[in-house]
Formats: structure tokens, sequence, C-alpha cells
């Protein structure tokens, strides 16, 4: 239960911070939170449109259809105000995650 | 190069939703395969291991199916509560709890026929009030996002249940009293459905046109 929460904790952090910076697709979502992360954080599409499709309906992103750099079609998600100010919360209760297990696992920043 | 398109609709053939929703999912879910195999392919990596990585996003499409009618469903059960029946409560037990604090105020029933149960009854402070309760009902469910016939159907929710009843109740009286002979029955549920049912069910949508003009007017900050 706990492994799940926090997987999909992570995942919507992730999420919604690559969206804060600009808009993406699918696709380049999960490209950029690859890179950011350094190869850390991977998503599978099969990890990601569930999720993505739950934030739509939570009203934190929204995502439209439109034409990609590359001319194809692509559904661009875009970060809403109520995704916006979802990530304040989520990033404060991060820190107080990481904050506990440096307390409690002697865990340190690299 | 592989048709992913052809690939996602064989692999995720019956998802029960809309065929509109269905296909858009269908297609975004072949324009990442489409991304995803082309990236291993700029690597320079052969066909088929890009096929492969690309088939490796998804580990089981039945789990996947599962997922995404759960984040679907969890979707229309939320839309449904906040876009129809928060709203239909909200005005259902506004308007009814103003009426009866209305009569307890001492407010009486204008009757075409008084002491007949066949005339218009009219409350008429009651049905002028109507339009604000329906434009808070209209606010509300404008705000969660409805649009179009459904912010109508949860604004005229009280009348709607009050149409329901008398349907209901009309076969059930038409047992219970024989003496009483069918026009005039039929004549009192006729006067029931206008008084109850058609003019607060119009007040009601008066208010859905009252709030779009208040929506107009105040700009937003």
């Amino acid at each position: 239960m706990i492994r799940t929460e926090l997987k999909r904790g992570t995942a919507e952090l992730a999420i919604l911070s690559v969206l804060e910076r600009q808009p993406l697709h699918g696709y380049e979502i999960s490209r950029r939170i690859e890179q950011d992360s350094a190869g850390a954080l991977r998503f599978t599409l099969a990890a990601l449109y569930p999720l993505l499709y739950r934030m739509e309906n939570r009203g934190w992103v929204r995502g439209e259809w439109g034409t990609s750099d590359n001319g194809r079609r692509r559904r661009c998600y875009k970060l809403l105000p109520r995704g916006r100010k979802m990530l304040a919360p989520l990033r404060a209760e991060w820190a107080d995650l990481f904050r506990a297990m440096r307390r409690v696992a002697k865990v340190n920043h690299a | 190069m592989l048709d992913w398109l052809a690939y996602v609709n064989h692999r995720l053939s019956r998802l029960p939703l809309s065929e509109a929703e269905s296909l858009q999912v269908r297609e975004e879910l072949a324009a990442h395969l489409e991304d995803t195999h082309l990236s291993p392919r700029a690597q320079g990596l052969s066909e088929s291991e890009a096929v492969r990585l690309t088939c490796d996003q998804v580990s089981s499409w039945q789990e996947l199916r599962r997922d995404i009618l759960s984040a679907k469903l969890e979707g229309f059960m939320q839309n449904r509560v906040s876009r129809l029946w928060i709203p239909g409560l909200v005005t259902l037990f506004s308007a009814y709890v103003l009426l009866a604090l209305m009569q307890f105020a001492g407010l009486r029933a204008m009757s075409s026929h008084p002491g007949e149960p066949r005339g218009i009854v009219l409350y008429l402070p009651w049905i002028l009030s109507l339009p604000l309760i329906g434009a808070i009902g209209a606010y509300l469910s404008r705000r969660a996002q409805a649009t179009g016939w459904r912010v109508y159907l949860a604004v005229s929710f009280p009348a709607l249940v009050l149409g329901a009843f008398f349907l209901l109740l009309f076969p059930l009286a038409l047992l219970i009293d024989p003496q009483v002979s069918l026009p005039i029955k039929a004549t009192a549920l006729a006067a029931a459905t206008v008084n109850w049912v058609i003019l607060p069910g119009f007040a009601l949508c008066l208010g859905v046109a009252l709030q779009s003009l208040l929506k107009m007017r105040v700009p937003r900050s």
C-alpha cells in the first residue's frame, strides 16, 4: 500500500513539475522526466497514461490534440491552476519525507 | 514500419468507453509507441530491436486496460457527482426549504379554483425566487465544468423529482380511489404537473440564463 502510494506520489510530482515549465505530450513527458532524473525515473506507457487520465479527471492537467514540431498529431498536456496549486503541498510532503529518511536511515544527498 | 494504431487496436480492442473516447485513447497510445519506436531507430538500432524495445513499454495489456478504465471511471463518477448530483441536491434542498420558510412566514398560494385540486396554485414569491436558486445551481454545475444540457438537468432536478413522483402516483391514484372519475384525476394530475413541475422547472432554468448573464458581466479577476 505504502509502496503504491509512494510510487504514485513520485509520479504525480514528477509529471506536474515538468508540465510546470511547458505543455508536453505523453512521450515528451516521459523523456523529460528520464533526462531530468538522469535516468533514475523512467515511465513506461503503461505507467504514464492511467496516471495522466486520473490527473486530467481531477482537473490538474488538460490534454488537447495539436500538431507537434515534427508535424505529427499529438495530445499535449497543459498544467491547470488546480494542478499548479498541488505542486507546493506535494513538494513540501516530499521534503518532509527526505528529512525523515535522513534522520532515520542516515540517507544523505549525493 | 509497424502500424502502431493497428497494433493498439488489436491489443485494446474492446475498451468500454464512448466511441470517441476509446479512439482518442488508442490514438494517443499509438502515438506514444510511434515516438518510442523512432528513438532507438534514430540511435542506430535495428528495426527488430526497436520494435522489441517499443513493445516492452507494456508488459500486460490486460493490466493497462484495467488501469485506464479505472482512471476513466474514477473521473466519470467524480464528474457525475460534482456536475449533476451536488448542484441538483443543493437546488432541491434550497427550493423546498425556502418554500417551507415562506409558508411558515404566512405565505398563501394564489389559486385559480380555490378548494379544488384542478386549479393553478401559484406561490408567486417562491416562483420568483427560483431563478436565483437556479443560478446558484448553474454556478455549481458549471464550476465543475459541466456544459449544455447537463447544467439544465442539474438545475431542474427539483422539478424532475416531483415529475417522477407524480408519474408514479397517478397509476396508484387510479387504483385507490375508484369513486373519483378518471377525468377529474387526470385534470388534477395535469394541474399538479403545471404547478410543481413545469412552472418551477421553467423558473429554475431561467436561472441558468441568469447565471450566464452574470458570468458575462463580471469579468474574471
